[in-house]
């Protein structure tokens, strides 16, 4: 009896005892990854000090670091060898007699000194599969609490001091059946261990030990961690939604807003370019699930992708603008496999704006497959817009002539980037990936926004009709007025502001009878502002239930005899573009419209800009 | 980098340190792995025999001082030391030899009193060859409780011999007078800077290299290449 009571009391104990020095080894952890973590805030800082100033035409002469202009003759500056940019002198620390790195290159290394690098660069080469930083006491800790299930209870305080642990141990190390339980305990432990190795790119299994935990500091680490790693994009966008719920919900719960993110707040808030224009904008869940886009027009090659891309993204809200640092590559393919040649450039585009304005190139490097950029390339966009906007980030190799070879891509939707976090803000390697052949179907994409007013006006004697059935018995017809008060976003096909654009307004009737309206072209706008009312006669509310009304942005072209499409959107009782449980605030105001007469109701329509979606 | 000095620290609970290093002791059970690491961190001794249950772990905070190749004096850095303790038996073999893998360096240790412990000495060395982050990791080799002289089964000569063999250094340490103790780990840490430097180094070679080919777009002056400082 005494006996089966001690076997159970040491395992316990046994248990207790290993957990407590995981989870000590847990909290030193925690600690150095909060160290790493700012570190490379650090560099981070130190880079975009460089990247600040730089416009992503080409630079004249001045320090890649710090920006003082150089000169041709006098302190003419020496090109770094790490990062074969231009530097001051300076921004250069000296290694040994004849070595010199500048400032950022001597950080980078600094940094991975500091987090101890070297280490999990020489435990690679002899576990290569393994993951890279995870430690074996991480590993048993994970594995224990899912197989427990004791997770949601936070980790036990030490349940006894060392003393007391000590001799209650050593009076018990006899028992036989003590040491097997130990043992099985352990063996369920390690056996879970490559379980675990295998999922750990599973954002489900990840999520879920993240929740796991119960204490929002700890989510946050997690979801530091998972940047940290290189992850896989496709499975970050499938589980956007949580992983968005976890940001905002460390946020919320931790106040971690430093000074300058509290000026940014306020930026936003009496910006007056208010994000309002959006407010709706997370509710076409469709709109945000497109994946990838296929911006390359012409004939080019494709090498088996390999290899990551490490960049940064940041938004300087003052400035209204998105920076994206090309910090480098690694384990490219070759552009051309069988000269083993690659000389590769990053091409950035800020889909869905395929235009050459959305463009933005790094310098090409020769003969390498781990090449480093250290490129800052920037877009000057309103915030509100971010969320309807995917980064598109491709490799390509720079052939002989114009011979270009796709290296790999990564597409970053920014609805899902939080870019109030600072965290957000650190250099990340990417997985690169094969381009889709072809953009779905049903891919919908934003070509800007369109501002309308719309009403439906009733004779004064029906003024206070219930309009609520769908029979329309003593209704008499009633006028339906359409303000368009003017589009911004709108896609750039020329030079900026070069837009000779006009709107054309199709009202579809239940009978399938079109009732088309046209406004005047207003020349030379890229934002352009008609204020034109398009005014439908006879139409009846019951009728306006089962109708759709089109409208459609178009430039007009000079030289041909077909006008420019440049985006459409619909306005009906319906949701338009299918597959979201949500009902669209647009279709709520619609409603709205039919059912409070006279009254002028305000729509933000997103254009989409697929041609082919729409009747003009 | 020549010689380095060490001094202790005490607050450890904060990031405010450069590098963690983590040390893992191993060896037959009872040798002394866990009385030496307590002396080490606490400078204390306990003469009583705690079993250790599978694996356990202690701090200290330690201040490198690195030198320059004139032997000038270098940087100093905050080193956080993670030490990691295992059991020494059979039974918990799978689970400490785990923990191999994350350790930067070795203390193997066995009992200058039992030629038993020394004999296993070698199979700890496999273990550590077969389990640890690379083929030849920093280890260093310690004969403990050299205070019980009169008992003592292993000669120097004989352990000397064994770590010349395998290219190791060795200590005659006891956690009990605290002899050599901290000797024998600020060695290890000493071989496992080094060798960090030798990595870094060689990362800073080939990234010139890197560059190198690069750089040659610029249309670098001869002159621009030689250091400017
Ligand atoms: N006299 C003496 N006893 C020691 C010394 N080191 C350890 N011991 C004793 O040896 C026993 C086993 O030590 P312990 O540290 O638990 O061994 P471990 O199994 O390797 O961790 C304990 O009773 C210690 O007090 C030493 O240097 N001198
Ligand atoms: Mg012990
Ligand atoms: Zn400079
Ligand atoms: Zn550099």
């Amino acid at each position: 009896m005494a006996c089966e009571f001690n076997l159970n009391f040491l395992k316990e104990l046994e248990r207790e005892a290993v957990l407590e020095v995981l989870y000590r080894d847990q909290m030193v952890r925690k600690t150095e990854e909060e160290r790493i973590r700012k570190l490379k805030l650090q560099l981070q800082q130190l880079r975009w000090k460089g990247a600040r100033n730089v416009s992503h035409e080409y630079q004249e002469r001045s320090c890649a670091r710090c920006q003082k202009s150089l000169g041709l003759l006098m302190n003419r500056g020496a090109v770094c060898n790490g990062c074969s940019h231009r530097v001051c002198s300076e921004c250069r620390v000296c290694l040994n007699p004849c070595l010199w790195k500048c400032t950022v290159c001597y950080a980078h290394g600094d940094v991975k000194v500091k987090a101890g690098e070297w280490f999990f660069e020489e435990r690679a080469k002899k576990y290569p599969g393994e993951g890279r930083h995870e430690t074996v006491g991480a590993k048993l800790l994970k594995s224990y609490q899912k197989l427990s299930k004791i997770s949601v209870v936070p980790p036990t305080p030490p349940p006894f001091t060392e003393a007391a642990a000590g001799s209650n141990v050593t009076e018990l190390r006899q028992s036989k059946s003590f040491n097997k339980s130990v043992e099985n305990l352990f063996l369920s432990l390690t056996t879970h261990i490559k379980k675990i190795s295998k999922s750990q790119n599973d954002m489900a299994d990840r999520r879920l030990l993240t929740t796991d935990y119960g204490q929002n500091v700890e989510r946050r680490k997690q979801r530091r961690s998972q940047s940290d790693t290189a992850i896989n994009i496709t499975s970050r966008m499938k589980s956007t939604p949580s992983l968005q719920q976890l940001i905002t919900g460390a946020q919320n719960d931790h106040e971690i807003l430093t000074k300058r993110n509290c000026k940014e707040e306020e930026d936003i808030t009496t910006s007056p370019t208010s994000d309002a224009v959006f407010c709706d904008g997370r509710k076409h869940g469709s709109l945000y699930s497109l994946n990838s886009t296929c911006t390359e027009s012409g004939n080019f090659d494709k090498a088996n992708i390999t290899g990551e891309i490490e960049f940064a993204i940041r938004y300087i809200f003052k400035a209204c603008i998105l920076e994206i640092c090309i910090k480098g590559c690694k384990n490219l393919a070759y552009g051309e496999e069988k000269k083993k040649k690659c000389n590769p450039y990053v091409k950035v585009y800020l889909l869905p704006d395929k235009s050459p304005r959305s463009k933005r190139k790094t310098a090409v490097k020769k003969s390498t497959v781990d090449p480093e950029f250290d490129e800052t390339l920037k877009y000057k966009i309103e915030y509100s817009q971010l969320e309807s906007r995917q980064l598109q980030i491709s490799v390509w190799h720079a052939g002989a002539l114009k011979y270009r070879v796709f290296l790999g891509e990564v597409v970053i939707p920014l609805a899902a980037w939080n870019f109030k976090d600072n965290s957000m803000q650190l250099f990340n390697w990417y997985q690169l990936k094969a381009k889709l052949e072809k953009p779905e179907g049903d891919l919908i994409q934003y070509s800007g926004e369109l501002l309308v007013s719309a009403r439906l006006s009733v004779p004064a004697q029906y003024k206070n009709f219930q309009f609520e059935g769908k029979k329309d018995q003593g209704v008499p017809n009633c006028q339906l007025q359409v303000m368009i008060f003017g589009a911004k976003n709108l896609p750039m096909l020329r030079c900026a502001g070069m837009l000779n654009s006009f709107v054309k307004g199709c009202l579809i009737l239940p009978d399938q009878a079109e009732v088309k309206r046209k406004s005047p072209v207003l020349k030379k706008e890229a934002c352009p502002q008609w204020k034109h009312l398009f005014v439908f006669d006879g139409v009846t509310p019951a009728e306006l239930q089962q109708s759709c009304l089109h409208l459609t942005v178009w430039d007009q072209s000079a030289f041909s005899s077909s006008d420019q499409f440049l985006g459409g959107a619909k306005l009906g009782a319906k949701e338009s573009f299918g597959c979201t449980d949500l009902v669209s605030q647009s279709v709520l105001q619609w409603q709205e419209v039919l059912h409070s007469p006279n009254k002028w109701m305000d729509f933000t329509l997103l254009l989409h800009s697929h041609k082919e979606n729409f009747k003009s | 980098m020549s010689r380095a000095r060490f001094l202790k620290i005490s607050t450890m609970t904060d990031g405010d340190y450069d590098y963690l290093i983590k040390l893992l002791a191993l060896g037959d059970s009872g040798v002394g792995k866990t009385t030496f690491l307590y002396r080490y961190t606490d400078n204390k001794f306990n003469p009583k025999f705690i079993t250790t249950v599978g694996i356990d772990f202690r701090e200290k905070r330690v201040v490198y001082n690195s030198r320059g190749p004139n032997g000038s004096p270098g940087k100093a850095f905050k080193v956080h030391l993670q030490l990691w303790d295992t059991a020494g038996q059979e039974r918990f073999r799978s689970l400490t030899t785990a923990f191999f893998r994350d350790a930067m360096g070795f203390l193997l240790m066995f009992d200058l009193t039992s030629q038993q412990s020394f004999l296993n000495v070698r199979n700890w060395m496999s273990q550590l060859q077969a389990n640890a982050y690379c083929e030849n990791p920093d280890i260093v080799l310690i004969g403990n409780k050299a205070d019980l002289s009169d008992q003592r089964e292993v000669n120097e000569r004989q352990a000397k011999d064994l770590a010349d063999k395998y290219g190791i250094p060795y200590f005659e340490t006891s956690a009990a007078t605290g002899q050599n103790v901290e000797k024998a780990v600020d060695t290890l840490l000493d071989l496992i800077m080094k060798r960090m430097e030798q990595c870094v180094d060689k990362t800073q070679v080939s990234d010139t290299a890197n560059g190198g080919s690069s750089g040659k777009l610029d249309s670098a002056k001869p002159e621009e290449k030689k250091c400017a400082c």
